[in-house]
């Protein structure tokens, strides 16, 4: 016998012999429980839960007042090799183009391939992105892999700039996972799971020191969300 | 390498009574469970209808372990049509084997590991290194007791144990600077080294935090990005799961991110929740090509058979650890084995054996903060009073027969039972003082020792209730 039937046998046996002492119960519907919401204004509830796990939150109008955010940002930081992503609300700040008009090196990812992106991805100095959603109640931002936007983007350089639309906040955490199914039903905006989906909450954090924070210790040590309504 | 004997040992009054001693270790431990269990209390205060929740996901686990097997196969099944691998192990050695190989045939010469519990459980750093495969630890707490050639000594933190002067010594020891024993600065030098290992890495080693059958997805969650890391630079990623980390569905995920963050640090979700499914797609410029999936059993479904497969419900937050007044006094290398606190009392004796750890089962006071504390509600006092009872079960004491055979005798007539009451009393005077007895001589002396007895009143209960009686009537 092949050693996963043997294994698959023994767990079957184990199952049954157990369940004659435990009982086998039905799997259960959640229906509303643990749904939080985000309350009356899931921008600021969004903000807020950024804030208290260490992010930065700037809500802007316009591509214009995005600029004010992050060019300062840019300058401060002395960032000089930008990792850019491509996402729609990127084009429609026009992100591309004012980091050009600043004079700085932007990679773009849509120009790397397999083969020379791995040095780009370590030596960026600030990946900036879009966002998959946003989630107001646990003041997440979700990321899915894909070629314009690889995990490296919002995981390798230092500083993390992520632009997302207010039309892409969800109240709850329960409701980003609504919208993924294995088997998507047609005429529902639903889509199989990407192969990384990633929930980033703050800046990357350790506590292993006599549980002293300290930010960065592999991920991105600063991390930015502009929030364009 | 790994001295698996210096902190997986038997010897828990000996590990105990060095802890105990430790100052340094006292005053961490207070720290970290006091800050821990303060950030539980305020994760679960968000939740309104936290108690729901856990139910729910209690009620998911049970379902799941219920059916267990197919299950396993549904999820083999999704990995498989992602394009992943699926691997059994039976037993340690065999995900031992079974990881080396795979590191071999994939042409692998480093590996960088993210945090996994199950991966210690197997030893499997000294066969990789065996094999003649560096493995590097990427968790920082991880990083540096690899360095120190120790185990983890909590599930959450695992360097607990190790102060900033002894975490800046053991760092500096190893890049030859003299590193000042700031945090920042030491955190930062871990990001330094360990970014090299990343670029270079062929292999990437996670445990998986859950696996969803529905999807084939598992799913990491850490604070500092290592996880993430880890499968996003090498080509090739192995996961290592304990059979029963499997969820049924893709809807029951955020129900168990929502518990396990807030369990173990009170986050309302930990920095990173990342959820894999299957490799790298096509034109996607990083992530694993190849993904293996390894399932281990390793005495699991014996406990499945058992009323004991309530602890395989387990989702390994560490709530139960922080809570304890036992673990909070003696921290975790003290237990012996690879899980310790509460759970570990019930999963080192049924894993490794009762008879080699007969302490185990009796380091808890039975006051049942764990199960408080316990985000899917584990009824662990009740697995450590069966533990106990399975101890002596067949074993009966000489002495404690013939103690209950006089008792027996005693009550089953009454001029005898009256005549013992008054002897009791006779007996008992000259020792009672104020209503207690403090010192009793002979055998006795074993209980008044440790703690007092109550002497009996000067007019038996029996006696006042005939007057009672009296009265009423």
């Amino acid at each position: 016998m092949m050693p996963r039937d043997t294994f698959l046998k023994r767990v079957r046996q184990a199952v049954l012999d157990g369940n004659r002492t435990g009982s086998a119960t039905e799997l259960p519907h959640r229906g509303g429980i643990g749904w939080q919401g985000a309350g009356a204004d899931p921008v600021a509830r969004f903000a807020k839960e950024m804030q208290a796990a260490g992010g930065h939150t700037h809500v802007v109008a316009d591509a214009d007042e995005a600029w004010q955010v992050v060019g300062p940002l840019l300058t401060d930081r002395a960032a000089r090799r930008i990792l850019l992503g491509n996402s729609p609300v990127l084009d429609r700040l026009g992100i591309g183009d004012r980091l050009l008009e600043a004079g700085l090196e932007v990679q773009v990812v849509d120009d790397l391939t397999c083969a020379n992106c791995r040095d780009t991805f370590f030596q960026a100095d600030l990946g900036i992105s879009g966002v998959e959603y946003l989630i107001a109640e646990t003041g997440s931002i979700v990321m899915a892999a894909k070629p314009t936007e690889p995990r490296s983007l919002s995981l390798l350089p230092p500083i993390h700039i992520a632009f997302a639309d207010a039309q892409q906040i969800l109240p709850d955490l329960f409701d980003l996972f609504d919208l993924f199914s294995p088997s998507p039903t047609p005429g529902r905006r639903m889509s199989p799971p990407p192969s990384a989906l990633t929930l980033i909450t703050g800046p990357s954090k350790t506590g292993d020191i006599e549980l002293r924070l300290v930010t960065g210790v592999h991920g991105p040590g600063e991390l930015h969300v502009v929030v364009l309504t | 390498m790994i001295d698996y004997a210096k902190d997986e040992h038997h010897d828990f009054l000996g590990g105990t009574a060095k802890a105990l001693a430790d100052a340094g270790l006292q005053k961490a431990l207070t720290r970290l469970t006091d800050t821990l269990m303060a950030g539980n209390r305020r994760g679960f205060a968000t939740l309104p209808d936290s108690d729901r929740l856990r139910d729910h996901a209690k009620a998911i686990k049970e379902h799941t372990l219920a059916h267990l097997d197919r299950y396993l196969e549904q999820l083999e099944a999704s990995v498989l049509k992602l394009g992943g691998k699926v691997h059994y192990a039976d037993s340690a050695e065999d995900a031992r084997r079974i990881i080396v190989d795979i590191a071999k045939q994939t042409n692998c010469k480093t590996a960088v590991k993210s945090k996994s519990m199950t991966s210690e459980e197997v030893h499997l750093n000294p066969a990789l290194e065996k094999a003649g495969i560096e493995v590097v630890e990427s968790d920082f707490g991880e990083f540096i007791i690899q360095l120190a050639g120790e185990r983890p000594s909590h599930l959450v933190a695992p360097a607990v144990h190790q102060t900033r002067e002894s975490i800046a010594r053991i760092l500096s020891e190893h890049t030859g600077e003299n590193l000042p024993d700031d945090p920042k600065i030491l955190a930062l030098t871990g990001r330094r080294l360990l970014r090299k290992k990343f670029y270079s890495a062929d292999l990437g080693i996670t445990g998986v935090n859950f696996a969803v059958a529905e999807t084939g997805s598992v799913v990491l969650v850490t604070n500092e990005g290592n996880g993430r890391l880890t499968t996003t630079c090498p080509r090739v990623h192995v996961a290592l799961m304990g059979m029963e980390k499997v969820i049924p569905r893709w809807c029951d995920l955020p129900v168990f991110l929502k518990l396990l963050a807030r369990g173990a640090t009170g986050q309302t979700l930990s920095v990173y929740s990342t959820i894999l499914t299957g490799p790298r797609r096509a034109e996607e410029l990083d992530g694993p090509e190849e993904f293996h999936l390894v399932i281990l059993d390793n005495g699991r479904s014996r406990v499945l058979a058992t009323p004991y497969r309530e602890s395989l419900q387990c989702i390994r937050c560490g709530a139960c650890l922080n809570a304890c007044p036992v673990y909070r006094r003696i921290g975790g290398h003290a237990y012996g084995g690879v899980y310790s606190g509460p759970i570990g009392s019930i999963l080192t004796p049924l894993y490794d054996s009762i008879s080699e750890n007969p302490h185990l089962p009796h380091a808890s006071s039975l006051c049942g903060a764990c199960q408080s504390a316990c985000p899917v509600r584990i009824n662990i006092p009740r697995m450590l009073i069966g533990l106990r009872e399975l101890q002596h079960h067949g074993k009966p004491n000489r002495l404690e027969s013939l103690a209950y055979r006089l008792w027996k005798m005693v009550l089953e007539r009454p001029w005898l039972y009256r005549l013992a009451l008054l002897g009791g009393r006779l007996f008992a005077r000259p020792f009672a003082k104020d209503g207690w007895f403090r010192h009793l001589p002979g055998p006795v002396r074993n209980w008044t020792d440790v703690r007092d007895f109550p002497a009996p009143a000067a007019r038996p209960f029996r006696d006042r209730w005939k007057e009672l009686n009296h009265d009423a009537s």
